[in-house]
């Protein structure tokens, strides 16, 4: 009965072969049939080959393929998760194929920047305005005409959720009809998916983490202890919510598993790959040869340096995240920046939350 | 070319009003139906009626009105004893039901026949005619001369603009059902629309006219026959709510053309709008989602919006509104000190100070969307931002059928209201007065930047002199930048301000004191710009708040 009426029911999309459109693809195929898109027809060819792709094996639910239009006609629940650099172009790409009955639950998580032509985001003069920056649903309205969206965020390593171990995520969204649909698309016996209203809380603290997550690879590179790692997190996590709560974010949301439960798998985590670029920096790589030998982008080095130009901006002090891109951007050897980290004059410790 | 204005017997209006009682029966029974899918489930209607009864009963003894029937102590005295007498537990549940049944369909009678509104054609006809008659009567007055009343020197028309995309909408009224959403800033607005828009062919308009509005018996004899249906502020039970709601949707599913102010009251700061009330514009939204249901092919009839942004010279009620959003906004900081001013002598006092000068009103009319803030066509097919045609039905579609979602709803209503504000501040035509009074309060601001805005009203007036070059210059760069704006659609000028800045300033500054007692900007003879009143000048300076312009001060 239900392989009947799991048959009937039309196919989810995911737009983005990378291993996280891997990971939710092979996910949501345990519910029923999935499109996979990429625009290299030899990443589609390769899958349909070897039926494996990025180190997962594919569920045989999954079909890729590089034709968007086909996708966009065949589905009516739609996930992105395309890296933030160029999620905005996909969606111009898909724009004419959407229509007003999709729904499209983005997995993005860091920011687009809306830059005046010939102005790099790089340049170290750049001021940053809020008004500048954009989430991946605000890039969903704006260069589409579908108004039902939402975002999947939680802590979620791409690896575990192949290796098929327990995990929840958020759906955050402001249409509770976004939320069902996309919870009874992609829960599962060891995937749990929660609801939350607050979208954009939802967002940030998905795409905020991922500059604390390059800090903590540099602790752990370091090879200090737990005692270390909990200071980072927590402090990480007040200059989260300051800079959030600037951005529009409610601090409360940050309590959940898409902040804080976000924040502590990507900060203890070998697997993220935003940690990854911390640890090897602090093992004496330099950023050139680490950004050379990835495969996928890690989102947090450019999260960074947005974090902190738009603190310069709205006038927020956010040490870790000014070391972390000194470090990354200036070269200060990591050593005198956890020095001048350590000689930061005290605060109160929650000084965030009202 | 004169414009053949359309025959009030052939509006839609005339139609709704000629099947009235049928009408309001339809009200009665959607309502109650609506009420008791919301309500029965969790056995809530008992609740519902106790908790309105109680409401209703203290607004009986703490705010009656004139306008409230005479019957009212009696009739919810009568809701009381049944209710009473209703106890499930003595009376058995079926009895309960029954009763409760019966009263929720006594209350919302009742409410139906207090808010439905008539529309007569034949009144509608005489006080077209009627209307400029009077207009031209006070504005002889206020020349100071009595001449004929069928030689009027100044017609209302010449001070009336209405801007906009009007042929477009002459024809989408014809084949769909126009909603106007104006700005609200003065108890006037729904006079100046009404015949604004009866004055280029568009015909008449539903709105909701506040009770308290026929607690005056000329008001209720002049515009009783004109198409208002009545709303009560003082009545926030549920029960009322969802009778007022359902037949907006209902009378607006029947083709009543409609006025809606999104703004809920008069903005009391003089700014545009920016948080609308959405409740009755959600009514749109449901009333459009059921016109696609009933009539599947594209043969459903649509909805237009088309929200208006009214300017004024003047404000009449300029100076209570801004003491009111002070004291709110203030608290203790700030005392009131003066008196509202009364209906009947506003609108005297307005016509005389409008004719009297060469002051101007304009509505302008942005181009119509349809209920998602896509831009219709002369044939009323939308088009997407990216000038792509949309089939917007299939946003109440959800895996290809077409349901209801209450939720959904809510939040297009709310997408809508922001398209709305997005849509008031470019079609805000901005006249020379406000200009003046931003320019002015701004450079003040400046002057006395460690003051906050109460300490800063509260300046004596010798303190507020400001140089007339400073004042020339600043004028010179904040009109750059409107017309910057303007080049880029961000907000429209009036034609007076194409003129030389002098002129603008000198036009500027006797248009926004002409009726005030205390001026809000003068130049005084030793050649500064000051004011006697800053609160007034803070409310006019409002009206350009949210385009950026101080840093360029």
């Amino acid at each position: 009965m239900d392989s009947q009426n799991s048959s009937k029911k039309p196919p989810i999309g995911v737009i983005g072969a990378g291993s996280f459109g891997t990971a939710i693809a092979n996910l949501l195929a345990e519910n029923g049939e999935v499109i996979l898109f990429s625009r290299r027809k030899e990443v589609v060819d390769r899958i349909l080959k070897e039926k494996r792709n990025v180190g997962q094996i594919m569920h045989p639910h999954v079909h890729p393929t590089d034709d968007i239009e086909e996708l966009c006609k065949k589905c009516f629940l739609i996930f992105p998760s395309i890296p933030s650099d160029s999620f905005r172009q996909v969606m111009k790409v898909a724009s004419p194929y959407l229509r007003p009955d999709h729904i499209l639950i983005h997995c993005t998580k860091g920011f687009d920047i809306k830059l005046e032509e010939g102005v790099s985001l790089i340049d170290k003069k750049l001021k940053l305005k809020p008004a500048d920056i954009r989430t991946m649903s605000q890039v969903i309205l704006e260069e589409t005409i579908v108004k039902r969206v939402g975002c999947l965020s939680g802590p979620n390593l791409s690896k575990e959720i192949a290796d098929g171990q327990p995990a929840a995520t958020v759906i955050g969204s402001h249409f509770d009809e976004v939320i069902r649909e996309g919870q009874q698309a992609i829960r599962s016996k060891r995937f749990q998916a929660y609801g939350s209203h607050d979208m954009i809380s939802v967002e940030l603290g998905g795409v905020l983490k991922n500059s604390m997550a390059v800090a903590a690879g540099m602790v752990g590179g370091m090879g200090y202890g737990q005692n270390s790692m909990s200071f980072l997190i927590s402090r990480g996590l007040s200059e989260i919510v300051r800079l959030g709560k600037a951005l529009g974010a409610q601090p409360e949301a940050f309590l959940g598993l898409a902040g804080i439960g976000d924040l502590i798998a990507t900060c203890t985590s070998p697997l993220s790959r935003n940690y990854t670029v911390g640890y090897r920096l602090a093992k004496g790589e330099n950023l050139q040869q680490i950004m050379e030998s990835s495969t996928e982008i890690a989102e947090g080095i450019r999260t960074v340096n947005i974090c902190k130009k738009l603190s310069e901006t709205l006038d927020i002090r956010l040490p870790i995240i000014e070391i972390t891109y000194e470090i990354l951007y200036n070269e200060m050897p990591i050593a005198e920046g956890l020095k001048f980290l350590m000689e930061y004059r005290k605060g109160h410790d929650i000084d965030f939350m009202g | 070319m004169e414009l053949k204005l359309p025959n009030p017997y052939d509006f839609s209006l005339t139609r709704i009003s000629r099947n009235r009682e049928k009408l309001m029966e339809e009200v009665i029974a959607e309502t109650i139906s609506q009420f008791n899918k919301e309500k029965q489930k969790g056995g809530l209607i008992r609740d519902e009626l106790a908790k309105t009864l109680y409401l209703e009963r203290a607004r009986i003894k703490t705010e009656p009105w004139k306008v409230d029937p005479e019957d009212d102590f009696q009739f919810w005295g009568h809701v009381k004893n049944k209710l009473a007498k209703s106890d499930p537990n003595i009376e058995g549940k079926e009895v309960a039901i029954d009763i409760e049944q019966q009263l929720l369909k006594d209350i919302v009678t009742r409410y139906v026949h207090e808010i439905t509104g008539n529309f007569n054609p034949r009144f509608f006809l005489f006080a077209r005619q009627i209307l400029p008659m009077i207009f031209s009567r006070l504005l002889n007055a206020s020349f100071g001369k009595i001449s004929g009343i069928f030689k009027p020197k100044v017609l209302l028309k010449d001070r009336l603009f209405v801007t906009g995309p009007l042929e477009k909408l002459r024809k989408l009224r014809e084949i769909g059902t126009l909603i106007l959403v104006p700005t609200h800033f003065s108890n006037l607005d729904s006079i100046m629309v009404g015949y604004g828009m009866d004055m280029v062919g568009l015909g008449a308009f539903q709105y909701g006219a506040g009770l308290n509005l026929f607690n005056s018996k000329l008001f209720s004899f002049f515009m009783s026959n004109l198409g208002p249906y009545k709303l009560d502020r003082r009545k926030k039970n549920s029960i009322y709510l969802e009778t007022l709601k359902t037949y907006s949707r209902t009378t607006i599913l029947h083709g009543a053309p409609t006025l809606f102010f999104p703004g809920g009251t008069r903005s009391r700061a003089g700014n545009i709008e920016k948080s609308l009330k959405l409740g009755l514009l959600g009514t749109v939204i449901e009333a459009q989602r059921i016109q696609f249901e009933k009539n599947p092919n594209n043969l459903a009839k649509k909805l237009f919006i088309v929200p208006i942004t009214t300017s004024y010279h003047f404000v009449l009620e300029a100076s209570s509104l801004m003491e009111e959003n002070l004291k709110k906004t203030g608290k203790e900081q700030y005392i009131v000190n003066e008196k509202p001013i009364s209906g009947f002598k506003l609108f005297t006092t307005f016509f005389s100070a409008l004719f009297g000068e060469s002051s101007e009103i304009t509505l302008s009319m942005g181009e119509p969307m349809d209920v998602f803030g896509n831009i219709c066509n002369e044939e009323g097919e939308s088009f997407d931002k990216f000038n792509r045609p949309i089939d917007i039905s299939k946003y109440f579609e959800s895996k290809g059928k077409m349901k209801p979602d209450d939720q959904r709803e809510s939040q297009y209503t709310a997408m809508l209201g922001d398209t709305l504000v997005e849509k008031f501040y470019q079609n805000n035509v901005v006249y020379s007065s406000h200009t003046v009074a931003f320019v002015a309060f701004e450079l003040l601001k400046k002057k006395f930047k460690k003051e906050d805005i109460y300490s800063l009203l509260r300046l004596p007036e010798e303190d507020l002199q400001i140089p007339y070059n400073e004042f020339l210059a600043s004028m010179r760069n904040i009109t750059t930048e409107l017309f910057n704006l303007n080049n880029n659609n961000k907000l429209k000028l009036a034609f007076h301000m194409t003129k030389e800045v002098d002129e603008i300033i000198t036009h500027g500054i006797k248009n926004v004191g002409m009726y005030h007692a205390k001026k809000p900007i003068y130049k005084t003879k030793d050649g500064f710009i000051s004011s006697e009143d800053l609160k007034l000048l803070l409310y006019y300076h409002n009206r350009l708040e949210g385009y950026g312009l101080s840093k360029f001060i």
